[in-house]
């Protein structure tokens, strides 16, 4: 399978030595790979003091008393902010995105209420971690506990603890996406086959290698407050910051520094991260912060979390009927703010049919409290969640059926001239040719069959999905009462001196925007690449935007908006070019860093962009600095889509599943660097193979985490991970100019589907019984064990 | 999280080692290769007054070879012996046991005497010196003793060794007239593993005359398994597998816990009984 | 609780790292990652979770590669430590790094230093598929799926090149 890069964006053939699809190696790998990354830690702790958490040991409790006198007395200790100290500095913050329902709408950042072990309930700040956290253990916090509830059954029982007891309930709210539930009853009620099941996917940790981290200084003299933060979202930071301390939002300043990764987690302003900005307000001084990783694995928001009963119903000749996902989602001990709450829940919700044509669907959506770490924004935001159970169905309704799953999906896939096309749902899919990726992926799987030897099974497996990309029009926004704003601005300018920086709400979190957008900058204006320095991340010269980089929005949505300022600073240079030379805009040809007019007069790239900031030779309605900003508030939702096919080895004296090869067609739209592409797709997959057989979250009935260090949460390693066979489509997108889609969350979605089909396929004798995840070694031997496949 | 504060001494000689120990007893903490008693420091579950480290202590890394035994110091490194021609001549299940433990780079630190005093019931090395029947060596100040290493483990983390005693060398048997074969089941390669089994068989005119045999993971400690080696005497080893994985799956009480059901590690044992018996079987055969 | 040992222990100490002679007092229990990270201001080393398993803090020891944040600052007293910022000679990248760039091994770039290290510990004539198996194995990578490293290994083996 080969990497194909063959469409652009009006159906021409790119230009020979275009940088649109060109395999540029990174620009920030020198830097990163002579260890000069610059991550929060990194900072130099020169009049820096250092924080540390107090956090709760127990799941559900009010603190009745707090004393800190051991604490200050200790040597080194300048500061201690107890809960009710923390509560009267810190105001809550409001959620922006509420589930029909849900009655707690803001989320307050200090509480003397504890609802998740872990809870931050003090900030200790001394001269150095260590002493910080000597101080932290001196600490005497009371607390009544209570019972705790763990899970979505427990939280769901009659009788069971409640998170908020005011409430009444655990339950947060609910809501029905598609088509009533009446006329899905009634389809159900008389098909001729209804496949029906219910799934598991438990909560997962985002794991990112550097965990969270924050430095901030408050300087009294002008009541301002800097900020340096591992962070996706700096002016969303930035604003909930502002808020919480009742600062005025331009007396903050949020600035992401290189960011080991994110994947989600890093979307909103947490509880601890507010303490230390309020320690550091009480102070007059510079406080760092550095998660651990025990921390982490405990108290920073946690993904999926969902239980579904899922139902499938088709006529005998396997037409998809209907379809309904009844998701019930681990919120947590509350919703937390930037990353969404119940959003994941909700997606998951949206996006349940996938690249299909039904005559019905519908989901209901009920999230759950429990005495748990919130849960939020984690790659793929839902839709890998729903993936699993719909490609499930398909292959258990195959199954049923005795055909070819791949046939099956084939049948009732949407084809290329059914699109533009409305899910029950109403997600209004845009173009593409879903079959496409089908038949790709299938083609190089029919090569890929391994034969079964002995006490090891082999099975190949197929999971089909769309998903969201280029999250969203701001429109849909209001329409659905989320307060995060959408729209994404890229401003580029060419300085004085010639060179050109690209600013972007987008963020840099490892995923290589940086590149991207300095390919398309240097396409676009035409220049070479080395003229271009994509600065990202500041508040203080990044244009505003609330999602920076999530919701795979990053490539379209800020290389989109980038595509069309670019293009208009480009004829702006060759305008001013024109005038000083005396020509026609259209003759004057840049080549070498210079302007050349027809008559042999030329003028070097350097000499207009200082005329052009003199003023000189504009034209005189036109604007004058050498800049452009383009806000981009894209129209639709861009959706990007894809098969994948894994191949696996389960023993079935050990349990043990083992991911052998693996593939996928994909189209995301116009490839910028399919380097990055590629590696994005991998990345994605590895977390996709960790969560079908790996990662999984647990707590003990008392709410106390058994899977708190990587002994127990077990990361996918390279003996785990296969290379990947890839083809992208590349339909280019029409609603985004330049023609991309993104594709940041797209590896992650199908791999616990497909690799779930997988072992079915290989052990068919416990084909049905793969609802749960992860697909662990243990429970896969226990299946087989009551399958009488074990010795 | 950064360890809590503690003392730090690093002695140079056995005597200095255990006249700390003898004045500080339980307060103090041995620092040897430090792969386990680190991670505990810096997660503040281990809160010692003091640490003694054992890197700078002289004789105490010592390897020698005999006719019977592989002598090993207790800060000899686990990567020392990997790479080791000797041990990989004298007594190669050993090098075949610590191929298996976390990775190169945490077997560049950790040390045999670190491994065997963990006492973690899924370590592979506290296996092996139950199964080959090694001898512990404990000094003090007051005196030394020899320990069976089958008597050596207490139950999780927890040895005969006492808070004023140094293990200062390990003994393994070589077994001549043994074959004998280690094998695990682990999630991952480094990863701790489900299950552990060492297997030394002397086949005498085509059938078992000697069996020891000792499993890892299995229980509170390592165990040996004499039902499994009862069921291989005076057997052929391809006729006993079956009655030698039931015997074996019978005689163990497994933990249920995240990782695994106690059925799942019954399982897991009676695979590698079979795949253990059959490597052995052809190890025996080839050697005619 | 109180306090029984006053927190104030140090120790002086002499290393040599990265070739050049470093003394500095230190507190008894500062990891030998937080002594190269904030006193020796030697930051490539990155720490991911103080429990040995990431590797993200891997770096040499007397040459061979071990976890910084299972090591003691006292303990490197007299001995030679080796960090990522020693690797590029000349400024130039090693043909390791230079690898891993065209091959698209890292992305965030935090678990990056630590394999480096790893891979620059093996000695020329260790085979490539130990490299690229147990050396690797030792390695948490989040980001990118392992594939670009692993194609970066077998490029440099192939090249015949020590990391």
């Amino acid at each position: 399978m080969t990497v194909t890069t063959g469409a652009s964006v009006d159906g021409e053939p790119r230009p020979e030595g275009s940088l649109i699809g060109a395999r540029v190696h990174r620009v920030q790998d020198d830097r990163l790979l002579r260890g000069n990354g610059r991550y929060v830690d990194d900072l130099s702790d020169t009049g820096t003091l250092h924080a540390a958490v107090v956090r709760s040991g127990t799941a559900s409790g009010e603190v009745t008393g707090f004393d800190a006198s051991a604490a200050l007395a200790l040597d080194g200790v300048h500061l201690v902010l107890g809960p009710a100290e923390l509560a009267s500095q810190l105001r809550p913050v409001p959620h922006p995105w509420l589930i029909p329902g849900q009655q707690v709408t803001e989320v307050p950042l200090a509480d003397t209420t504890i609802r998740y072990v872990g809870q931050p309930l003090a900030v200790v700040v001394a001269t150095s971690r260590a002493v910080a956290e000597d101080a932290a253990e001196l600490v005497e916090i009371e607390v009544k506990e209570r019972d705790a509830v763990v899970g979505i059954a427990a939280a769901r029982a009659a009788d069971a603890p409640l998170v908020y007891p005011e409430l009444g309930t655990n339950k947060v709210g609910a809501i029905h996406f598609g088509d009533p539930a009446e006329e899905l009853e009634a389809v159900f009620a008389t098909a001729a086959l209804v496949v029906d099941h219910e799934f598991e996917v438990p909560r997962v940790g985002h794991n990112s290698l550097e965990p969270r981290g924050i430095v901030a200084e408050y300087i009294p003299a002008t009541d301002r407050l800097e900020i340096v933060s591992s962070t996706q979202v700096p002016h969303l930071i930035r604003q909930e910051v502002a808020h919480a301390l009742g600062m005025r939002v331009d007396r903050v300043r949020v600035v992401a520094p290189d960011v080991g990764g994110a994947f989600g987690q890093k979307t909103s302003l947490f509880p601890d991260e507010a303490m230390v900005c309020a320690a550091a307000r009480a102070l007059g001084r510079r406080v760092k912060w550095i998660e651990d990783r025990s921390e982490s694995m405990v108290a920073a928001y946690q993904g999926r979390g969902q239980r579904t009963r899922g139902r499938l119903a088709l006529d005998a000749d396997g037409r998809f009927l209907a379809l309904h996902l009844d998701i019930h989602g681990d919120l947590g001990a509350f919703p937390s703010t930037g990353t969404g709450g119940a959003g994941p829940f909700q997606v998951s919700g949206l996006m349940i049919e996938g690249p299909y044509r039904f005559e019905r669907a519908a989901s209901t959506i009920t999230a759950w409290y429990t005495n748990a770490v919130p849960t939020g924004a984690f790659r793929g935001y839902g839709m890998q969640e729903s993936c699993f159970v719909r490609e499930r169905l398909v292959d258990m309704a195959a199954r049923r059926l005795g055909v070819d799953p791949v046939e099956l999906r084939r049948k009732n896939m949407l084809g290329p001239a059914d699109l533009p096309f409305v899910t029950r749902t109403q997600m209004p899919y845009d173009n593409g040719d879903y079959p496409a990726a089908l038949n790709g992926a299938a083609r190089y799987g029919k090569e890929r069959a391994r034969p079964s030897e002995g006490r090891i099974r082999r099975g190949i497996g197929y999971a089909s999905m769309t998903e969201i990309t280029g999250y969203a029009p701001t429109a849909l926004q209001e329409m659905f009462g989320i307060h995060w704003s959408t729209y994404d601005s890229t401003r580029i300018r060419v300085n004085e001196d010639g060179t050109v920086t690209v600013h972007s709400g987008i963020t840099g979190i490892g995923q290589g925007i940086e590149t991207s957008l300095a390919q398309i900058a240097a396409e676009r204006l035409g220049v070479p690449m080395e003229w271009i320095s994509v600065d990202l991340g500041d508040t203080a010269v990044s244009p505003y935007s609330n999602m920076a980089s999530q919701a795979s929005r990053g490539l379209p949505v800020g290389g989109g908006a980038l595509w069309r300022a670019a293009d208009r600073l480009r004829l702006r240079m060759r305008g001013l070019a024109a005038s000083y030379l005396k020509a026609d805009p259209e003759s004057i040809t840049f080549e070498d860093g210079t302007f050349r007019a027809p008559d042999g007069s030329s003028v070097s790239w350097r000499e207009i962009a200082h005329r052009g900031w003199m003023g000189w030779g504009r034209d005189p309605e036109g604007p004058i600095a050498l800049e452009e900003l383009e806000e981009f508030d894209p129209p639709s939702i861009t959706y990007g889509y894809a098969t994948h096919g894994a191949q696996v080895a389960v023993d079935l004296d050990t349990g043990k599943v083992t991911v052998e090869d693996y593939w996928l067609s994909h189209d995301a739209g116009v490839v910028v660097n399919p380097l990055i592409a590629e590696g994005q797709m991998v990345g994605g997959v590895a977390m996709g193979i960790g969560a079908a057989l790996l990662e999984q979250v647990a707590y003990s009935p008392y709410g106390q985490p058994i899977t708190a260090t990587y002994l127990d949460y077990l990361l996918p390693l390279s003996e785990d991970v296969p290379d990947v066979a890839q083809e992208h489509l590349e339909t280019p997108s029409e609603l985004i100019p330049g023609g991309f889609k993104g594709l940041g969350e797209s590896g992650i979605i199908p791999p616990p589907a497909a690799i779930a089909n997988a072992v079915a396929a290989a052990v068919p004798e416990i084909a049905d019984r793969l609802t749960a995840l992860p697909m662990s070694p243990s429970a896969v031997w226990t299946l087989l064990d009551e399958a009488g496949l074990t010795r | 999280m950064k360890p809590p504060p503690f003392d730090y001494y690093d002695p140079t000689s056995v005597d200095d080692v255990l006249a700390l120990l003898a004045e500080h007893t339980d307060g103090a903490s041995l620092l040897a290769g430090g792969q386990s008693l680190l991670p505990l420091l810096n997660m503040r579950l281990a809160r010692p007054e003091v640490l003694v480290d054992l890197n700078r202590v002289e004789g105490l890394d010592t390897i020698t070879v005999t006719a019977d035994a592989v002598e090993l110091g207790a800060t000899v490194r686990l990567a020392s012996l990997e790479r080791d021609p000797r041990i990989a001549d004298s007594l190669p299940v050993l090098v075949e046991a610590i191929s298996r433990v976390a990775h190169p780079q945490i077997r560049a630190r950790t040390t045999i005497g670190g491994t065997l005093c963990h006492a973690d019931p899924a370590a592979e090395v506290p296996a092996l010196a139950v199964g080959l029947g090694a001898q512990l060596h404990l000094r003090s100040r007051t005196g030394a003793r020899v320990v069976p290493a089958e008597e050596f483990f207490e139950t999780i983390f927890t040895t005969v060794r006492q808070p004023d005693e140094l293990l200062v060398r390990a003994d393994f048997p070589r077994r001549p007239g043994m074959v004998t074969a280690y094998d695990e089941i682990s999630r991952r390669h480094g990863d701790f593993p489900f299950a552990g089994l060492f297997l030394g068989v002397s086949v005498v005119d085509g059938v078992v005359a000697e069996a020891r045999a000792a499993a890892a993971g299995v229980a509170s400690r390592p165990v040996r398994l004499t039902g499994l080696e009862g069921a291989l005497l005076g057997r052929r080893l391809a006729d006993a597998v079956a009655d030698a994985a039931e015997a074996a799956s019978a005689e163990i009480d497994p933990p249920s816990d995240h990782h695994g059901s106690a059925a799942f590690r019954r399982g897991l044992l009676r695979t590698l009984v079979r795949r253990l018996c059959a490597r052995l079987d052809a190890s025996t055969q080839e050697s005619r | 609780m109180t306090q029984t040992v006053p927190n104030t222990t140090t120790r002086t100490i002499t290393a040599t790292v990265n070739g050049e002679q470093v003394t500095a007092e230190v507190a008894v229990r500062t990891l030998l990652s937080d002594f190269l990270r904030h006193t020796c201001e030697l930051t490539g080393t990155h720490v991911g979770c103080e429990q040995g398993v990431c590797g993200a803090c891997t770096v040499l020891v007397d040459g061979e590669a071990v976890r910084s944040c299972l090591m003691l600052a006292v303990q490197v007293d007299g001995r030679t430590v080796e960090t990522v910022e020693s690797l590029a000679e000349e400024g130039e990248l090693s043909t390791f790094q230079a690898a891993m760039k065209s091959h698209h091994g890292l992305q965030c770039g935090f678990c990056t230093p630590g394999i480096l290290m790893s891979v620059a510990a093996e000695r020329r004539g260790d085979p490539v598929e130990r490299v690229e198996g147990e050396v690797l194995g030792g390695h948490i990578c989040r980001c990118t799926g392992y594939a670009g490293i692993r194609a970066a290994i077998r490029e440099t083996w192939s090249k015949g090149a020590q990391a």
